[in-house]
């Protein structure tokens, strides 16, 4: 099991720990939903050192992101990040990747926890590529809240944008960073050595950031209506079922392409949608869902802590026309209606 | 973490107060919630419902995960708490007063073996 370097930290913290994706990493501090609050009204900062994390460089980076993944990297520019997916030739999820584009011939690529070794291995086999693992050499913190630009900004004299990178000098090093994250809130990650890490991470105490776990991530990306690879997005799901269109660009040439174009003349058999329940519950993983055409499962839930009510995303078979859904927890079926993440935000 | 001396427990960390002649109240334990985790649902039994030894008494639900509560004793739902259907933190602030969940009406004698006293309950959770 790895550790992150900050593991001592997070003890003295009052951490309790969880195995993830090969990892013991913290799971909660104090209470989970006093976390997720922290992050939705000030700032909140979390260990994500777990995560996947390689650069990718050499002449033929391009065109390797372009021929493994769904989205246009060319689309975007050097000092910007893109959400994109690597599929399998059915189109299948393989993993979802951030990608941050430091300049030409230089990215920085972050697949799941559990998925660095084998994608990490599908670039190096590129032509042209060459890639180096990030992980042993740097913790990566996500600072995340309304306050968190603000409370960057402050520590290290800039913070990202939203979805640009940005490079920092903190106490004499590099300290690289962009405006990404996994909450539905502004903010960014950070990436740096570890010795330097844990003393961002002492200030970041220091000035108030509230220290937050795995669980309270997993409550306020599903709140952001963000799907996790391994409970929404695996192997056997397409993009185009997931709601994922936004990260397909049809326009270039891509492992899955066909399958997807095939996918989209026949159109969808399932779609991943979000729902709220109207009467009291929590919803998870596996719990069955109906409509009044057709039916599915649950593959993520919880409560709500903004809205105090379970709130999960699910696949539904035929794609529902209605708004109305019902959801199986134990032995009755709970009234709920479909909806637009992020939940805490809905427009209605 | 707080263990009562004037209560009984099960290996299940749940707790029970006798309150009256064949009436016992129930709960989980301190112990019980600090592994749950914030306590955000509390789905209570209807008063009436008989239940059989070891049928499901309660579902606790947290951020985390489902905990079971599990009827220690055959007997007859005769109260449920229903501050902790409005108000489940009661269950993680004050596990043995304010957040209990049942009282039971016991259908036969109390057995006494397969409890725990307080001591015998510490070193279950040491």
């Amino acid at each position: 099991m790895n550790r992150s370097p900050l593991h001592d930290l997070h003890q003295g913290l009052g951490a309790k720990f969880v195995a993830f994706g090969g990892w013991e990493m913290p799971v909660q501090y104090t209470s989970v939903l006093a976390e997720h609050r922290a992050v939705r009204t000030s700032c909140g900062w979390f260990d994500v050192t777990h995560l996947g994390r390689f650069e990718l460089s050499g002449p033929g980076s391009e065109s390797a992101l372009l021929a493994l993944t769904s989205n246009n990297v060319t689309s975007i520019d050097p000092g910007r990040t893109q959400y994109t997916l690597l599929l399998n030739e059915s189109g299948g999820i393989v993993d979802d990747l951030v990608v941050w584009w430091w300049q030409p011939e230089t990215y920085w690529v972050f697949p799941n926890a559990a998925n660095h070794d084998h994608v990490m291995a599908a670039f190096a086999a590129e032509p042209g590529c060459s890639v180096r693992d990030l992980r042993s050499e740097s913790v990566l913190i996500a600072v995340q809240g309304p306050e968190a630009a603000n409370l960057l900004e402050t520590l290290l004299g800039l913070a990202p944008k939203r979805f640009r990178t940005a490079t920092a000098t903190w106490e004499g090093v590099e300290v690289r960073m962009a405006g990404t994250g996994y909450t539905g809130e502004r903010g960014g990650e950070v990436c740096v050595e570890p010795d330097i890490g844990e003393r961002l991470v002492e200030a970041l105490v220091s000035a108030g950031a509230t220290p937050c776990g795995l669980a309270a991530r997993d409550t306020l990306r599903l709140e952001a209506g963000l799907p996790l690879w391994g409970a929404d997005l695996d192997e056997g799901t397409t993009p185009l079922e997931a709601g994922l269109d936004f990260a397909v660009d049809l326009g270039h040439e891509f492992r899955g392409k066909s399958a997807l174009e095939t996918e989209l003349a026949r159109g969808v058999s399932r779609r991943l949608i979000g729902f709220v329940l109207e009467d009291k519950g929590i919803p998870r993983h596996g719990y069955p869902v109906r409509t009044s055409e057709g039916e599915g499962e649950v593959t993520s839930g919880n409560i709500s802590p903004m809205l105090d009510t379970g709130i999960g995303l699910a696949y539904v078979s035929p794609p529902p026309s209605g708004a109305e859904l019902e959801v199986q927890i134990r032995d009755r079926w709970v009234p709920a209606r479909i909806a637009e993440p992020p939940f805490h935000r809905e427009k209605r | 973490m707080e263990i009562p001396d004037d209560l009984l427990y099960t290996e299940e960390h749940e707790w029970i107060r006798k309150v009256g002649d064949g009436l016992v109240r129930i709960g989980i334990t301190d112990y019980a919630q600090d592994q749950l985790g914030d306590v955000v649902y509390v789905e209570l039994p209807e008063v009436g419902k008989e239940v059989a030894k070891d049928d499901v008494l309660v579902e606790v639900e947290s951020t985390k995960s489902v905990g079971e509560v599990y009827a220690p004793f055959a007997g007859k739902v005769s109260d449920v708490n229903e501050g902790v259907s409005e108000s489940p933190e009661l269950v993680n602030q004050s596990p043995y007063e304010d957040g209990w969940l049942v009282v039971l009406t016991l259908t036969a004698e109390m057995p006494a073996d397969g409890l725990l006293d307080a001591a015998g309950y510490r070193d279950l959770t040491e």
